[in-house]
């Protein structure tokens, strides 16, 4: 099973990095949004750390949207989605797959997003950036899975990837309020212990949301 | 080895694309012809094992097949009307990585295939780089690269030069000969009909003829499907310019 997984996920990966517009855009929304927000904001009023945490959640949330619905544009792009799904791969591994190469991009925007809003709004990440990681971690990878699941289901209808933000955004407020707080609360130098709770939720519905993606994926992909 | 489908029946919507089509598919090359619509792709889709019927199974050596089974996947290769190759990968990398989703990444095995088809000058060229018959010796590259056991060919020949359709015409013949499975669809009578080994005509989703290849003449499946006769066969591969002088009756006229 994750043989095939690490198969799919590296030429995923391999065809993102060779296509490079997605991810290009996504670090180029990142650097304006950074930009944007470090001319605009009123320092004296709000405090950039409230407003860095949900910013990073909300890049992370495009970018998982925009990668799922891309993820399968090259599947079908010349129908090899078709012979993906004939190959003796099982459906599991398959979803596996492009929900971890999704997971990677996703990760790799945050981090860029994490470094843009700390040049432009001047934070200073306080404590052990693994603080950080762990709380991002769990909602990239709910994100990832996520965005994987319904945009295989927004590649198959008819309205195509304006779909899918309808079908995934209500879904992921809760993991969207978790997150941005748990964030916001480590750039506020509170103890890890405020955003432990936080962080149980986040990996619960990651953890969830892989679990019902690899499970029910076959009834997506299969007629 | 044997694959047959037992009163397949297949509708999309209120259309029936396929009725009650039984057919045995022995070891060599069957060929199926059909005028557009006939229903011709939706065997092929029902015969892998890609879409269940609605009525009806499909069986190897007597055993219910269908995608569902990794094993089964594993035994089949299929053409399609697309390419089904990622653009942004060579056209190496491409039957890589489906060498390797069917666990026959041996080496040699890419190159292997790529040969088998004339296309060893494609392995390093991205597949959203080559021409529709480039693509297409691709895809068939892509099909054999771990030599399945029944092989399913949707109009193959689309696209093809001459050259390259011989070559497919050559590797057809050969893997029939060592005993696999294959299923062609074609629109291409004359040269389908020297393939194969047996011959089906479905019209309206309906078999209106299964025959040995030899008992069927050219004229007569055209006359079934009710699409206008072939052209001379000059333009022809080598297979194909003796179906067509066997269908006459004749070899060709010209010396």
């Amino acid at each position: 099973m994750l043989r095939w997984a690490w198969l799919i996920a590296v030429k995923d990966l391999r065809i993102e990095f060779r296509a490079r517009g997605r991810f290009l855009a996504m670090i180029a929304f990142v650097l304006l949004a950074g930009f944007l927000f470090a001319v605009s904001l009123d320092r004296t009023r709000v405090d950039a750390r409230d407003v860095a945490g949900p910013l990073v959640w909300l890049v992370m949330l495009f970018a998982s949207t925009a990668g799922a619905g891309r993820a399968f544009d090259a599947e079908d792009e010349a129908g090899a989605f078709r012979h993906l799904l004939l190959a003796p791969a099982p459906r599991p591994a398959i979803f596996l797959g492009k929900a971890a190469a999704n997971a990677a991009l996703v990760a790799a925007v945050a981090a860029a997003a994490f470094a843009a809003f700390a040049l432009f709004l001047g934070i200073r990440a306080p404590g052990a950036l693994a603080s950080h990681a762990g709380v991002l971690l769990p909602g990239v990878i709910g994100l990832a899975a996520t965005g994987t699941f319904f945009g295989r289901i927004s590649a198959h209808s008819s309205l195509g990837d304006t779909l899918l933000p309808v079908l995934t955004f209500p879904l992921l407020v809760p993991m969207m309020f978790f997150g941005s707080t748990g964030t916001a609360r480590l750039l506020m130098e509170r103890p890890w212990s405020e955003v432990a709770g936080f962080v149980r939720l986040l990996w619960a519905f990651a953890v969830g949301s892989m679990a019902a993606g690899s499970l029910l994926f076959r009834h997506v992909v299969d007629d | 080895m044997r694959l047959e489908g037992r009163g397949l029946s297949c509708a999309y919507g209120p259309t029936d694309a396929l009725q009650d089509v039984n057919l045995v598919v022995g070891e060599g090359v069957l060929a199926v012809f059909g005028p557009n619509g006939a229903g011709k792709s939706t065997l092929l889709r029902l015969l892998a094992g890609e879409r269940r019927p609605d009525r009806g199974s499909v069986l190897l050596d007597g055993v219910p097949v269908s995608a569902h089974d990794a094993g089964w996947r594993r035994r089949i290769g299929l053409v399609g009307h697309r390419s089904g190759l990622y653009g942004k990968l060579t056209v190496s990398e491409n039957l890589k990585f489906f060498a390797s989703l069917d666990g026959a990444a041996e080496s040699g095995r890419v190159a292997a295939a790529l040969a088998a088809v004339g296309a060893s000058a494609l392995a390093s060229r991205r597949a959203e780089a080559l021409s529709r018959g480039e693509r297409q010796r691709a895809a068939l590259a892509r099909a054999l690269v771990h030599d399945p056991e029944v092989l399913f060919l949707d109009e193959p020949f689309t696209g093809l030069d001459a050259a390259a359709a011989s070559a497919l015409e050559e590797v057809l013949s050969e893997r029939g000969r060592r005993g696999r499975i294959i299923v062609l669809v074609t629109h291409d009578v004359v040269r389908g009909k020297a393939l194969a080994n047996r011959v089906a005509v479905l019209s309206r989703g309906r078999k209106v003829l299964d025959c040995e290849a030899a008992a069927a003449g050219v004229r007569r499946i055209v006359d079934l499907m009710g699409a206008p006769r072939p052209q001379s066969p000059g333009s022809l591969g080598e297979a194909g310019r003796r179906s067509a002088g066997a269908a006459d009756g004749s070899q060709s006229a010209r010396p």
